[in-house]
């Protein structure tokens, strides 16, 4: 039964870094309404950042620096020339952001090629835990995603940042009308959203094998993990990413992925069938 | 009001009706047997890309995921006329009865999902995304499903049959598709030109004022919804008729990524102008793809996003509009 | 201090301004009255740039402001108490209070100490949930959140509407008390006649997206009957 505490410990992992990509995401979403569908594209550039380190020889931990930082770069750019002119039309942004996801994938395809590639471990010790051993590199990655979920929270409900922020979710005319630069607010959180994303790909990057399509992996149960917990407030994506990573490492885990992708998705359908403003029930911010 | 759908007031929009059906109707004087069959499976896209048009340029809903619908029908059409459905032998496997099936089966799931998805009010980035997830979730159970083929899909399926003649010249399959299609385009005509289509117009550029005046909503988006995933359905039975395989590529990401592209480069709001995406675009893609390379998607993904920032009505809705450019 | 010419604009497709003149003077608190759908909320979003004009002129301080964006007319020293409150209920009284200081560098965004001394009640309350708030106390907060931005003019949307007469009488002697105290200039759209009688210096009337009336307030003491005839129906 030693298998239990690993699984769990597993999942807990899984569901740290599901909330990271999710979290970006909503931050994104209930502050402009727009739903990046990069995000997963986003999440690729990260781990490719980590690919490109490592196999450059310089390792795996300046690429874990530089991927939120170049994918924050690359957010900020995506909403200075392309994003801005579309606010009025929200649905036009997402087939925008859609173009710029196939656009990003082909250009990692044209660089990196096709294939899977592996990062080297940068820590591929195991760690005694009492009942079992551990890898420490999970262990890393739960604190890692844990402290940015933390300053996460922090930047958003402790600082003046975080106040306009939730000022301009809460009502963006009032807000403005305070003297508050909306259009900053907007291209900060975009900033910041995407480099959410991009940390959480270079996180992954030495778990799995990084190839092009890996990005619609995250962005499909992240989203689901929206959905599932709302969009009104922060604590909404833990509920979610709890409901939807969890199930689904748990039930990949027993049956197969297959099979858990369905669970979770019939249940993502189901919740918003009877629970449309998500479980936790907070209002949908439109 | 006009008696026959395909005769609009516009004089310049009909021109180019008649023109494109004359154009593709001598396309086979060329005698080039391969870009016939090619371009009879472009019809099929074309046909896919019109059902696309009638939800998101008509109605407002924008689907992520449509090829889960020409996927299902395609596959509905492969395992009945393939005899593999049990129970079902006889007239129950031949193209029409097949045809039938697909239609109706894709739309029952259409409904079965929007009664889901719209009832519980998922507004419309939303709706998008969870398409996505079917269309994702759909690709990766085909792949999965040893029993329809796995991995590798279907083949040999039976040729297309009406009445116990088998359709084995590619000519005559050819002008079939296309006279299903121009069917299908007069009906879609049909249904966004009647007063369900204006409602549905209406329901797309406000909401509020469309429920204020009693309307269902999300019954009318069902509706709509359905009859787009059965147009879809159809044309993946005449996909799979045409291009004689089907496989999970045809059910998931992918192909719902193009057809949305077709439809945005052509003119969502436009039925003929997304038919014409679909064909352009497909015709392009057969010539130059080879040179290109990987280069061609990058192409394609950066021309959407410009099209969507500067020519939301499309390339060939310009064109065909009656309304004045703006 | 304001000067508006001549200015249009429409909004949801109808013209609802149709060439409003109108001139605020440094420290004088003006009214704004007219029936309902006159366009007087529609010149307020105007003035504070949520709507942006289709022609005219508003002239503040001495620099053009039309079609500047919101948050930069909120930095030229114009604050703004929308009709129907708009406080932040999620947030606590002291978050409402600091959005309005958030426009300054870090070091001059503390709520200056004058604003408790106008409304005690707020100082008592930091911590409380400006949603829990009855709706006269909430105008309060919202009319503290504005002057914490420091501003030159103040425009204020039916402040009376939907709060009881003794927490009106109230709000409006602060009003006043800051207006001359502190110089405060104050645009004020009021369906309370007793409360603008009470604190206004001059009057303006709005029918159909114009002015048609101005006149300070002595006249109007001298003869109601020219208010009564500009807004009942």
């Amino acid at each position: 039964m030693a298998d239990l505490p690993i699984l769990l410990l597993n999942s807990f992992s899984y569901i740290l870094v599901l909330i990271l990509v999710a979290m970006g995401l909503v931050i994104i979403f209930g502050l402009m309404g727009v739903i990046n569908m990069a995000h997963g594209e986003f999440f690729l550039l990260g781990a490719y950042t980590v690919v490109m380190t490592d196999s450059l020889g310089i390792g795996f931990w300046p690429g874990l620096i530089l991927a939120p930082i170049i994918v924050g770069l690359v957010g900020l750019a995506l909403e200075y020339f392309c994003i801005r002119f579309l606010y009025d039309r929200v649905l036009d942004t997402i087939l925008a952001t859609w173009g710029v996801s196939i656009a990003i994938k082909q250009l990692i395809i044209i660089f990196f090629g096709p294939a899977g590639l592996m990062v080297n471990p940068p820590l591929p010790q195991l760690v005694n835990m009492g009942l079992i051993e551990y890898p420490a590199y999970r262990l890393f990655i739960m604190l890692a995603s844990l402290s940015v979920i933390g300053f996460t929270f922090f930047i958003f409900l402790k600082t003046d940042m975080g106040l306009a922020a939730r000022a301009v979710i809460a009502n963006r005319n009032m807000a403005a009308s305070l003297g508050i630069n909306t259009r900053q607010i907007y291209r900060n959180t975009f900033t910041f959203g995407s480099a959410l994303a991009g940390l959480a790909g270079a996180i992954m990057a030495p778990l799995m094998s990084c190839d092009p399509q890996m990005g619609l992996g995250f962005f499909i149960p992240a989203f689901l993990a929206i959905l599932v917990g709302g969009t009104g407030s922060l604590s909404g994506i833990l509920a979610g990413g709890m409901v939807v990573g969890g199930s689904d490492s748990i039930i990949s885990y027993l049956f197969s992925p297959v099979s858990s992708q369905i669970v979770v998705f019939t249940l993502a359908v189901i919740v918003i069938r009877i629970k449309p403003q998500g479980i936790l029930g907070t209002k949908r911010n439109e | 009001m006009n008696k026959f759908a395909f005769i609009s007031p516009n004089g310049r929009v009909n021109i180019i009706r008649i023109f494109v059906l004359i154009a593709l109707g001598c396309f086979p004087l060329l005698q080039d047997a391969y870009l016939l069959s090619q371009l009879t499976v472009f019809l099929v896209y074309g046909l896919f890309a019109m059902s696309l048009s009638l939800i998101w340029g008509y109605g407002g809903i924008l689907c992520f995921g449509h090829a889960v619908f020409f996927g299902i029908g395609a596959y509905i059409m492969a395992l009945t006329t393939k005899g593999m459905i049990p129970g079902m032998t006889g007239i129950f496997t031949s193209t029409l009865f097949a045809l039938l099936l697909s239609i109706a089966g894709t739309a029952l799931f259409a409904s079965i999902l929007g009664y889901f998805l719209f009832s519980g009010r998922l507004s419309g980035p939303y709706f998008g995304i969870v398409t996505l997830a079917v269309a994702v979730v759909a690709e990766r159970i085909a792949t999965k499903w040893d029993y329809i083929g796995g991995f590798n899909g279907l083949t040999n399926i039976p040729a297309f049959s009406i009445g116990g003649y088998e359709v084995l010249d590619p000519l005559v399959l050819f002008y079939v598709i296309l006279g299903i299609c121009l069917i299908l385009y007069l009906i879609s005509d049909r249904i966004v030109n009647a007063p369900f289509g204006t409602i549905l117009s209406a329901v797309r550029d406000n909401e509020d004022r469309v429920e204020f005046f009693g309307y269902n909503i999300a019954n009318l988006k069902i509706l709509i919804f359905s009859i787009s995933a059965g147009i879809a359905g159809l044309a993946g039975a005449l996909f799979a008729v045409a291009a004689e395989f089907v496989s999970p590529t045809i059910l998931g990401f992918s192909l719902s990524t193009e057809v949305l592209i077709w439809v945005a480069l052509g003119g969502r709001e436009i039925l003929l102008a997304a038919f014409l995406g679909a064909i352009s675009v497909r015709t392009i893609e057969a010539l130059l793809s080879d040179i290109l390379g990987y280069y061609w998607i990058l192409g394609l993904g950066v021309l959407f996003i410009l099209c969507v920032m500067f020519f939301p009505r499309g390339l060939f809705g310009q064109l065909l509009s009656n309304k004045p450019r703006n | 201090m304001l000067n508006i010419t001549n200015l249009h604009a429409s909004y949801g497709g109808s013209r609802i301004l149709q060439g409003v003149n109108l001139q605020v003077a440094q420290g004088q608190i003006m009214a704004l009255m007219g029936r309902n759908g006159m366009g007087k909320t529609t010149l307020m979003r105007t003035i504070m740039g949520l709507l942006r004009p289709s022609s005219g002129h508003i002239i503040f301080d001495g620099k053009p402001i039309q079609g500047r964006q919101s948050y930069k007319i909120s930095s030229d020293g114009i604050g703004y108490v929308p009709q129907g409150r708009e406080i932040f209920g999620d947030f606590t009284v002291a978050e409402n209070l600091r959005l309005g200081a958030l426009k300054f560098d870090r070091k001059n965004r503390d709520i200056p100490e004058e604003i408790f001394d106008y409304f005690p009640i707020l100082a008592q309350r930091q911590d409380q949930l400006a949603g829990s708030f009855s709706g006269g106390e909430q105008q309060m907060l919202a009319i503290a959140r504005a002057l914490v931005g420091r501003p030159k003019l103040l425009l204020l949307d039916e402040p009376s509407e939907g709060i009881q007469p003794s927490i009106v009488d109230e709000i409006g002697q602060i009003l006043k008390k800051i207006n001359s105290e502190a110089g405060l200039t104050i645009l004020i759209v009021e369906q309370n006649v007793d409360m603008v009688l009470e604190i206004a210096d001059n009057f303006s009337f709005m029918e159909k997206g114009i002015i048609v009336h101005n006149c300070p307030v002595q006249e109007i003491k001298a003869d109601e009957s020219i208010i009564t005839g500009y807004i009942s129906v």
